[in-house]
């Protein structure tokens, strides 16, 4: 494209203000993590000073094809997809909701968005901290409730499956606030005309959304879904901070930092295993990679056919 | 617009810089150049690490108080962490240079020759990175007992660290004032044990507690149905990875079975929102009749509920009373000092001291330790309840065992498997999948 | 069918669409506050009372656990350390983002369809936590806050929303502030800048959002209780001085109080950082 802020030297501009940015990103993120891709070739202890070999593709072939281990490890994988999947369509669904019934001409909302929106300023500690409060088993709020129809829980610590469904829930509760906020910016982009111009022509309200809210809304429901896609395929604090590194719940983001740092059993004598961690980040790498890539080749078709 | 950015952002960057230059360590590497033996005079910063043990942290806050006022060119700082965070920020800290004195648990799961494709523990990669200082021949390290010094702290027949005790976990507290209430015998055989809980569930008290949230608390307080099955841990671990001993066999589904009824039966409901550290709580408030836990609680009971009076006996796994007159725990908290440690003079005077006889002493009234100094004295209540069957302690299993590659996360022999903290109701159904789960690592090295 | 609807519509009295939107709107704040009614509850009890019955009401009100909490942790220091990572990062990673997505969807730099497809796939890459403490330690900024916030300077999908949106604003305007003689950097600054400003604030909002809640860096990069994070600060809280509910609720009460003043504050640029896409329209 053409360029028209000057010629010669000071067409380098863009590039010298470019170069910051860039050298950030291959610094901070690519350098990394092409590093990592070499680790995972490696034993790499990520102790200074311990010998590092080079043992080719026996970390995947131990990650993916060893003993039961493997097994378990894609049991990791299938509820990272899990995870990701419901979160990801949950947000999305309820933060929808809340952002077009809150976006309302109604009074109290800006409160109602305000408290919606909160859990994201405390932060996943805080987060955490709070729901192991309120699923406290022993007498705790949400203990009393089931006691009142004869049930009992261990919540958190009880069932893998019951414990997991609970991150799920909190982790939705959590960032539902931002999905929330991203489609009332996108709603408000809707010129008030449009629905008028719907009204009159007699729509119902479920018309209305059909026909004007939703194709207009494609650019926020895009940056939504890619977000949360993505975000909840890597999110795993919730687990650090709510459950610990338990069978049956863990998700791949924290078995690479769990087997990378040694925390795998909750033991103190646990080995430091950074390559055989870097081989699984590279799997968890192109598990996101497929599923981002598609999601967004989609996202983006869908988004010509109804944008032009 | 653009200036009132510059100028906030110039701010900050200013302000970072002084925050990294005021608040960094003043230990810097010009002060390592002090001669052998000679005080150091030049101000020097101690950089401690320890994990989360509350009288031990409180003890060596008083300790390095005392050590500062007595060498005032010294300031300790210590950090304090999680010990699940122990091995971590060890590592990254030894990596880093950032560390002179550190907490090290005593060496255990090292690799034994029958164990295939194993990798070494971490404080053996720590070694072999040269990142722990050889302490062999130091003055202190006389004051421990030769064989605490030999087992917990030599690799390749050097010294790395001196090994500060031992803690016992197999054992059960239990509440004296609901025993004599309700008149209950202390339970010396698991059937006894059985109806003891029989007896205050009866009387709507619940029977046990532990710290069912950080997980291994539940598998801890099981440990005397695994001790009272395989007396010798060792042999134990060896007869699983040669195909010997099997989770599944006769005599391990006993344990499963009275496991299940330890988690179902005898552990409180709700126990699994009690964290580790808060269980001696709960057990103090006197609500509960026992509560199955290591020897390292006893202060935090004491501290709870000063006048509150518990006992300690070892949990009867077996039904022979015999079986039930062991000790299983292991070596505790040691120090370790960081090979590149600028401030080399520092920590050896800081263990020296440390190790003195009297500090010793003091440590190990705080926190309960079974001692490793031999003058050292078990003044402690928790002492004196151990007491009766020390000679008969063993080191636990978790101690030997290193799991093959390629095993299952269920290859333990974990009671909080069963329901309600896990998914087993079936002792025979999990004793198959633990044993499968380890049998496809054994497979798997083969 | 449709007309009768909307007709439906105005004659009717009740506004059930009006009740319905307050019922859906009251039942998830419940969601939101009750944690916190529950938070405060227990920070007004004793120890002994929350292990006897955790839900009943606090009635002694024992605000000692509040001055406890506030002697044995420094969290002034830890909040005023996140606001300095958080604010100190996100302006330095925004000013270079929109030098960087600005030439990147004008094609102003060569092989920029490269560079987008860069980021774009740096969306991806799981975080290299390895080797980037390997080069925080060859740099000589581990344990010091310019090492740590040299790790949030960098965040892809900012870039791709920016690049995205900047592909709305028309060319033109390129060339004629050209032919007024304004210069790149300055064209960039003060015409640019205020024409992406909706999607400069999401953008902002969503970084800062990431670094106010990061847990792991803090724990691996920070070892000096002077620079920990609110993040770092409660979780060593907690690992020091234990699980005592009480005193636990109060730290964290103590906490959320002044972010949630903050909150209140700045509400007015997050919200309409992110709704400010109604600038355009």
């Amino acid at each position: 494209m053409s360029y028209h802020f000057g010629r010669g030297w000071s067409k380098l501009t863009p590039y010298l203000l470019l170069l910051p940015g860039l050298f950030f990103y291959f610094l901070i993120s690519l350098g990394p993590s092409i590093a990592t891709f070499f680790f995972s070739f490696t034993d790499a202890t990520g102790i200074k000073g311990a010998p590092v070999n080079w043992i080719g593709f026996d970390n995947y072939r131990e990650f993916l094809f060893m003993g039961r281990a493997s097994i378990d490890n894609l049991d990791a994988l299938k509820r990272t997809l899990i995870f990701s999947f419901v979160v990801t369509t949950v947000q999305f669904a309820l933060g929808l909701l809340v952002a077009l019934i809150v976006n309302q001409k109604l009074k109290f909302t800006n409160i109602f968005r305000t408290i919606y929106f909160m859990p994201v300023i405390l932060g996943v500690v805080i987060q955490g901290l709070m729901w192991s409060l309120f699923l406290y088993p022993l007498g705790g709020p949400m203990a009393k409730l089931l006691a009142l129809f004869g049930m009992r829980s261990e919540f958190l610590g009880g069932q893998p499956a019951e414990a997991f469904a609970w991150v799920i829930f909190v982790q939705i509760w959590a960032n539902m606030g931002i999905t929330m906020m991203i489609f009332i910016a996108g709603l408000q982009t809707i010129p008030v005309e449009l629905y008028e111009a719907a009204r009159i022509d007699g729509a119902n309200a479920w018309q209305v959304f059909k026909n004007v809210t939703w194709p207009l809304l494609t650019p926020s429901v895009n940056t939504n879904l890619l977000l949360n896609a993505i975000g909840s395929l890597q999110a795993w604090q919730l687990f650090l901070v709510l459950l610990g590194y338990r069978n049956g719940t863990q998700v791949l983001g924290y078995l690479i930092y769990a087997t990378g740092f040694g925390q795998t059993s909750g033991s103190v004598t646990s080995t430091f295993r950074q390559g055989y961690a870097a081989a699984a980040s590279i799997v968890l790498f192109l598990l996101v990679l497929v599923i981002g890539m598609t999601l967004q080749t989609f996202l983006q078709r869908r988004e010509k056919r109804i944008l032009g | 617009m653009s200036k009132k950015i510059s100028i906030v952002l110039s701010l900050m960057v200013v302000f970072a810089t002084l925050l990294a230059a005021c608040g960094t360590p003043q230990a810097t590497a010009t002060e390592s150049a002090q001669p052998q033996g000679e005080k150091p005079a030049q101000k020097v910063t101690l950089r401690v690490l320890v994990h989360q043990n509350p009288p031990m942290v409180a003890f060596m806050e008083s300790f390095n108080k005392q050590f500062q006022e007595r060498h005032p060119e010294i300031t300790v700082d210590m950090s304090v962490v999680n010990a699940n965070d122990l091995s971590t920020v060890s590592q990254t800290r030894l990596s880093a240079n950032d560390i002179d004195v550190l907490d090290i648990f005593g060496f255990a799961n090292a690799v034994q020759p029958y164990m295939k494709q194993a990798d070494p523990p971490n404080w053996q990669q720590l070694i072999e990175a040269g990142l722990l200082m050889d302490l062999t021949g130091q003055d202190f390290v006389q004051n421990y007992d030769a064989n605490a010094i030999k087992d917990a702290g030599t690799y390749n027949g050097k010294v790395y660290a001196v090994n500060l005790g031992r803690v016992v976990y197999s054992g059960i507290y239990y509440n004296k004032k609901l025993f004599e209430q309700y008149n209950v015998k202390v339970p010396t055989t698991w059937q006894e044990l059985v109806t003891a809980c029989e007896i205050f569930k009866a009387a709507n008290i619940p029977c046990m507690t532990a710290g069912g949230k950080d997980g291994w608390p539940i598998f801890v307080g099981a440990y005397g149905l695994l001790g009272a099955i395989y007396p010798d841990q060792a042999a134990l671990v060896e007869g699983l990875w040669t195909g010997k001993i099997k989770w599944n066999d006769e005599k391990s589904l006993e344990m499963w079975r009275k496991m299940q009824v330890y988690a179902r039966d005898m552990m409180e409901e709700g126990a699994s929102g009690i964290a580790g550290d808060a269980a001696p709580g709960r057990f103090a408030s006197g609500a509960v009749a026992m509560f199955p836990g290591g020897s390292w609680y006893a202060p935090a009971i004491e501290a709870a509920q000063p006048d509150f009076d518990w006992g300690y006996i070892p949990f009867p796994g077996s039904d022979n009373p015999e079986d039930n007159k062991y000790w299983f725990g292991k070596y505790d908290q040691g120090w370790a000092i960081a090979a590149n440690t600028p401030n080399k003079d520092a920590a050896l005077l800081y263990l020296k001291e440390f190790s003195e006889p009297a500090n010793y002493q003091a440590f190990v009234d705080a926190v309960g330790f079974i001692p490793t100094q031999p003058t050292a004295k078990l003044n402690t209540k928790i002492g004196a309840e151990i007491a009766p069957y020390l000679a008969n302690f063993r080191v636990g299993y978790e101690q030997y065992w290193v799991a093959p590659k390629g095993a299952g996360q269920y290859a333990n022999p974990w009671a909080s498997y069963f329901k309600p903290f896990g998914t087993f109701d079936d002792p025979v159904e999990l004793a198959n999948k633990v044993q499968e789960d380890l049998q496809a690592g054994l497979d798997a090295v083969k | 069918m449709s007309t009768q609807t909307a007709s439906k519509f105005k004659s009717r009295r009740i506004p059930w669409d009006v009740i319905g939107s307050y019922l859906v709107m009251i039942f998830f704040a419940l969601l939101y506050i009750g944690p916190i009614l529950m938070l405060v509850n227990t920070s007004l009890k004793t120890t002994p009372s929350f292990m006897k019955d955790a839900t009943s009401l606090a009635t002694e009100l024992h605000f000692e656990n509040f001055r406890e909490a506030w002697i044995k942790a420094n969290f002034p220091r830890y909040l005023l350390n996140s606001i300095l990572y958080t604010f100190s990062a996100t302006i330095i990673y925004i000013l270079t983002a929109v030098f960087v997505a600005f030439p990147i969807a004008r094609g102003y730099v060569k092989y920029s369809g490269v560079i987008l497809t860069l980021f774009v796939i740096a969306l991806f890459l799981p975080p290299a936590l390895i080797p980037q403490f390997q080069l925080i330690l060859n740099l000589g900024l581990y344990n010091n806050p310019i090492g740590y916030i040299l790790l949030f300077l960098v965040n892809p999908i900012g870039i791709v929303i920016l690049v995205n949106y900047i592909k709305t604003i028309p060319k033109e305007l390129d060339e004629a502030a050209a032919i007024d003689g304004c210069g790149y950097a300055r064209f960039v600054w003060t015409i640019v800048l205020p024409l992406i400003r909706p999607a400069v604030a999401t953008v902002i909002v969503l970084h800062a959002i990431g670094i106010w809640n990061e847990v792991i860096a803090p724990t691996i990069y920070l070892t000096n209780k002077n620079y920990y994070p609110i993040t770092r600060g409660l979780i060593v809280f907690q690992g020091v001085y234990g699980s005592n509910w009480p005193t636990l609720a109060a730290a964290v009460l103590l906490l959320t109080l002044p972010m949630l003043v903050l909150f209140l504050f700045l509400q007015r640029y997050i919200v309409s950082g992110l709704t400010a896409g109604s600038v355009k329209g």
